[in-house]
C-alpha cells in the first residue's frame, strides 16, 4: 500500500477503521509511537473499569479530554454457562493488556460489558442493577435492538495500540507495545466491530463519507455537528454514575446506540445561526456566545443564559438540544449521564456511537424522553423534529444496553458477580 | 383553471421541456432551475418567478396511510428559524427535489408533523438517510421536500418511514396507528425530470399566489371552503387569514360536552393552506371575565383540518385576542418566504 502523500494521522485513523493485522504492522511501518508499558500489579488499577477521568489529560478550561481512538468490539460467549476455565482465559487476556499498556489514554483504556441478552442463560438479570433491554425511544426511530453477550471498549490517544490491543485478545498476535498478551481464545466469537475517533482534527480528516459535506468541518471540531462536546459541567461524574451496592458496586451501566449522522442539511441548509440555536439555545445564538466551535465556553455551555425549553419553544420556534437536556438533572443539579461517544465512519457513512454511562439504564432513557422534547413539540412551534435540537440529523440504527461490572467481576459475571 | 390544464394550455411556446435547452446554453446541473428571485418581494404572498411540474412515480400503503414518491427538479427553498428565514440554495449534486407525500386515506388529511425519513438502495449501496423538511408551496401546500443526490439512473429501492404522534389528533386521525413504513422501489430518469414542465410567470413579484394543483391520486391540502362550528371572526396577520372558529361541545376535542371549543384556522390567503408549526395562544374575554388565556394547541382533526384549539367554559365571547408567540415554522417555497413571519397579535369582537 502507497503511503505517499497521506499525513500519518490520517493514516493511523484510516488503519483504526480498516483493522487487522495488516493495517496494524502499516501502521507501525510507519513509525512506533514510544506508549508506555502497563503495570503487573492488576491490583494497584481502580476497581472502577469506567475510571477513566482520572488519568485523561484536560483542555486548558480543565474538561477531561476524550481518547481519540476508539474500537466497540461485540462479542458472543460460545459457551452455555461460563466455566471458571473461560473466566480464566477472558481475565488473563485483559491482564495481559494492562501489562502491555499504562491505564491512560497515552497508554490504554477499556471496559468490558455485559447484556441482558447475556444473563438470560441464567435466568435472571443482575443483581441490583436496572439493566432494561434495549427497545426504540422515539416514535421515529425503528432500531435494531443489539444483544451480544458482551462488548469490549478499547480507548486510546494511540491509533495502533487500539489495533495491537485488538489483535491481541482476538488472539492474532502474542504480543502487544511489546509484552507478551494473550488473547480471549475460543471463548468469545467477535459479531461486529464498529470503529470511530473524537477530538480536534479527526472529524475534518475524516470527512469523506457520505453524510458529511467535505471541506465544511471545523478543524478545531471533536465532532462532526461542529461543536465542542464533554463540558464537564454537562456531564455527570463518575462518582454519579457508579452503582451503590450490591455485587456490582463500583460498576456502572453503559447504553451503546449507532446514529447515522446526516449533516450536509446541517452545513449546506441550515445557517450558523441556525446551528447554534439548535445545539445550544436560540439565546446563544441571538447574543453571538459562541465562537467557533465553542471553546470559549469553558467548563460548561452557558445554559444559564438561555430561557426553560417550554418557554424558547413558544417565543422563539425553537429549541436547543442542550437547552433540553438542563432539564434531566438529580438533586445535585448534576446531569444523569457520563457521554463516551465517538464519531465514525463505518460503512462510508458519517456517524456517531453514542456511549454512555449512567448508575441504571433509566437514566439514560429519561435523558433520551428529555431530547425527543415531545411535550414541546405538542405544544409550541417546534416540530416532532423540526427545530427541535438536532433530531433532524440523526437516524438511530442501534441500540444496546449493558452492565459494566466492577474490575473484580469483569470475567463472564453471573448475577451474583463472579464466583471465588 | 388547474394547475395541470394550466400547463396543458400554456403550450409549446411557454412550456419548454429543460432538456436540451440546458446543454445549448452550457448550463450545469445548477442554477438554470432558479431564474433570479424578483427585486423587493413584497412581505406577503406573491407569485413566485417559475411553477414545475412533478412527477409522481409510486404511491405505497401501510393501513389507513398513504405515500406518494413524488420529485420535481432541485428547489431554493426557506428554512424558518424563528422570524429568520435562512435560504437554501441549490447544490451543483442535487438531482432532484424530492417529496414523500404522505397522508391519511380517509380523511385525505397531509400529517405537517410527520418529518418521513427516507432510506434508499441503489445498486446494492445504501445513500446516505435523509429526513425532507415539512414545506409549504403554492401548488402544492404542506408536502415535505429536500433537495438529494442521487448518484445515476436506475431503480432505486428503500422505505419511507414516517410518525405521527407529534400533533394533538382527533377522531379517525386519533385512532390511526402512531407509524407508517412505505416500500419504495422506482426508477430515476434524468431524461424524464428535464422533461418535466416548467414556465416561467409573467406577474412573478404580484401578490397573489398560484392555484393549488389537482392530481387524481394525490390529497388536495387546502382547508374545505366549509369548516365545521361558527365563525366567530377573520382577521389577517403577517398575510395570514386567522379564522376564530366556536364549536359547540368540546368532547371531540378532549374537552366536556357543556364546554365551548375555541379553533383558530390558521392558513395562507387564496389557496387556504393550513400553516403549521405555529406557537399560537388567546385570550378571551367573555363578560368581563377573562375566560381563556394561554397556549391553543395545534391539533389535527377530519373535519377541521389542522387547527390551534382550547375548550373553555363559557361561550358568550365578547373578545378573542390571538397572539402568535413564534411564526410557522415550516420551510418555504418561492413566494410564500416572506409572508407569515412578522405577524402581530389580532383581536376579534364577535
Amino acid at each position: 500500500m502507497s503511503d505517499r502523500g497521506i499525513p500519518r494521522r490520517e493514516f493511523v485513523k484510516s488503519a483504526v477503521a480498516i483493522g487487522g493485522a495488516s493495517a496494524l504492522a502499516a501502521c507501525l511501518d510507519r513509525g512506533s509511537p514510544d506508549i508506555p508499558t502497563g503495570t503487573t500489579n492488576g491490583g494497584s488499577l481502580p476497581e472502577r473499569q469506567h475510571a477513566w477521568n482520572d488519568v485523561l489529560s484536560t483542555d486548558d478550561a480543565g474538561n477531561p479530554v476524550a481518547p481519540r481512538h476508539r474500537v466497540l468490539l461485540l462479542l458472543d460467549y460460545t459457551g452455555d454457562v461460563p466455566t471458571s476455565d473461560d473466566r480464566e482465559t477472558v481475565e488473563n487476556a485483559l491482564r495481559s493488556l494492562e501489562r502491555a499498556y499504562e491505564w491512560s489514554d497515552d497508554g490504554l483504556l477499556f471496559t468490558l460489558s455485559y447484556s441482558r441478552a447475556y444473563f438470560d442463560r441464567f435466568d435472571a438479570g443482575p443483581e441490583g442493577v436496572d439493566l432494561q433491554r434495549p427497545e426504540a425511544l422515539a416514535s421515529f426511530e425503528n432500531p435494531e435492538l443489539d444483544t451480544p453477550d458482551a462488548v469490549l471498549h478499547l480507548a486510546s490517544d494511540h491509533g495502533s495500540a487500539v489495533l495491537a490491543a485488538e489483535e491481541a485478545v482476538r488472539g492474532n498476535a502474542d504480543s502487544a507495545n511489546g509484552v507478551d498478551t494473550t488473547g480471549f481464545g475460543d471463548v468469545f466469537d467477535v459479531v461486529d466491530r464498529r470503529t470511530g475517533f473524537v477530538g480536534a482534527g479527526l472529524p475534518a480528516e475524516n470527512d469523506d463519507v457520505d453524510g458529511v459535506p467535505s471541506g465544511e468541518v471545523s478543524e478545531d471540531a471533536p465532532l462532526y455537528m461542529g461543536f465542542k462536546s464533554g463540558f464537564k459541567g454537562n456531564q455527570a461524574s463518575e462518582d454519579s454514575v457508579t452503582i451503590q451496592s450490591g455485587p456490582f458496586a463500583d460498576g456502572s451501566t453503559q447504553h451503546v446506540s449507532n446514529i447515522e449522522l446526516n449533516v450536509d442539511q446541517w452545513y449546506e441548509q441550515d445557517s450558523r445561526y441556525q446551528r447554534v440555536s439548535k445545539m445550544f439555545c436560540p439565546a446563544h445564538a441571538d447574543d453571538g456566545l459562541v465562537e467557533g466551535v465553542g471553546n470559549n465556553l469553558g467548563q460548561s455551555s452557558a445554559m444559564g443564559h438561555c430561557e426553560a425549553p417550554e418557554k424558547a419553544a413558544r417565543n422563539s420556534g425553537v429549541v436547543g438540544h442542550s437547552q433540553k437536556m438542563t432539564t434531566v438533572r438529580d438533586e445535585s443539579n448534576s446531569p444523569l449521564i457520563l457521554r463516551r461517544d465517538f464519531d465514525s465512519t463505518d460503512g462510508g457513512h458519517a456517524g456517531l456511537h453514542f456511549v454512555c454511562l449512567q448508575r441504571g439504564i433509566g437514566e439514560f432513557v429519561k435523558t433520551r424522553e428529555a431530547m425527543n422534547g415531545s411535550d414541546l413539540s405538542e405544544n409550541s412551534a417546534v416540530g416532532q423534529r423540526n427545530n427541535n435540537g438536532i433530531l433532524q440529523y440523526m437516524n438511530v440504527t442501534n441500540r444496546g444496553n449493558y452492565l459494566l461490572p466492577p474490575r473484580s467481576a469483569r470475567a463472564l459475571p453471573t448475577p451474583t458477580g463472579v464466583p471465588e | 383553471m388547474n394547475r395541470r390544464r394550466f400547463l396543458e394550455a400554456a403550450g409549446a411556446s411557454s412550456v419548454a421541456g429543460l432538456a436540451g435547452c440546458l446543454d445549448a446554453l452550457g448550463f450545469k446541473e445548477r442554477s438554470a432551475y432558479a431564474p433570479p428571485l424578483v427585486e423587493n418581494r413584497p412581505d406577503a404572498v406573491y407569485y413566485p418567478t417559475h411553477v414545475e411540474a412533478m412527477t409522481v412515480r409510486q404511491i405505497a400503503t401501510d393501513g389507513p396511510y398513504k405515500c406518494a414518491f413524488t420529485y420535481t427538479y432541485p428547489h431554493r427553498f426557506w428554512l424558518v428559524t424563528g422570524d429568520r428565514t435562512n435560504k437554501v440554495s441549490i447544490q451543483p449534486d442535487d438531482s432532484i427535489h424530492a417529496m414523500p407525500i404522505v397522508w391519511h386515506e380517509e380523511t385525505g388529511v397531509v400529517p405537517p408533523n410527520a418529518n418521513p425519513t427516507i432510506e434508499l438502495r441503489h445498486d446494492g449501496e445504501a445513500l446516505p438517510s435523509n429526513s425532507p423538511w415539512p414545506m409549504l408551496s403554492q401548488p402544492m401546500g404542506v408536502h415535505f421536500g429536500d433537495n438529494i443526490s442521487l448518484p445515476e439512473n436506475g431503480t432505486y429501492t428503500g422505505t419511507v418511514t414516517a410518525s405521527f404522534t407529534g400533533t394533538k389528533r382527533t377522531g379517525a386521525l386519533a385512532d390511526a396507528p402512531d407509524r407508517a413504513s412505505f416500500d419504495l422501489d422506482f426508477t430515476f430518469l434524468k431524461e424524464r425530470r428535464d422533461g418535466l414542465q416548467y414556465r416561467k410567470l409573467d406577474n412573478a413579484g404580484d401578490a397573489g399566489a398560484v392555484e393549488p394543483m389537482t392530481m387524481k391520486k394525490l390529497p388536495n391540502t387546502a382547508l374545505p371552503e366549509s369548516l365545521p362550528g361558527e365563525s366567530v371572526g377573520e382577521k389577517k396577520s403577517g398575510d395570514a387569514v386567522v379564522d376564530v372558529r366556536r364549536i359547540a361541545d368540546a368532547t371531540r376535542f378532549g374537552g366536556r360536552e357543556s364546554e365551548t371549543y375555541l379553533a383558530v384556522s390558521l392558513r395562507t390567503p387564496y389557496n387556504r393552506y393550513p400553516l403549521p408549526l405555529t406557537s399560537v395562544s388567546a385570550t378571551v374575554d367573555a363578560g368581563g371575565d377573562t375566560a381563556f388565556d394561554g397556549p391553543l394547541t395545534a391539533t389535527l382533526d377530519p373535519d377541521l383540518g389542522y387547527h390551534y384549539g382550547a375548550s373553555l367554559a363559557a361561550d358568550d365571547w365578547s373578545t378573542v385576542e390571538v397572539q402568535f408567540g413564534a411564526p410557522p415554522q415550516i420551510a418555504r417555497h418561492e413566494g410564500y418566504e416572506t409572508a407569515f413571519l412578522d405577524m402581530p397579535a389580532v383581536s376579534i369582537s364577535p
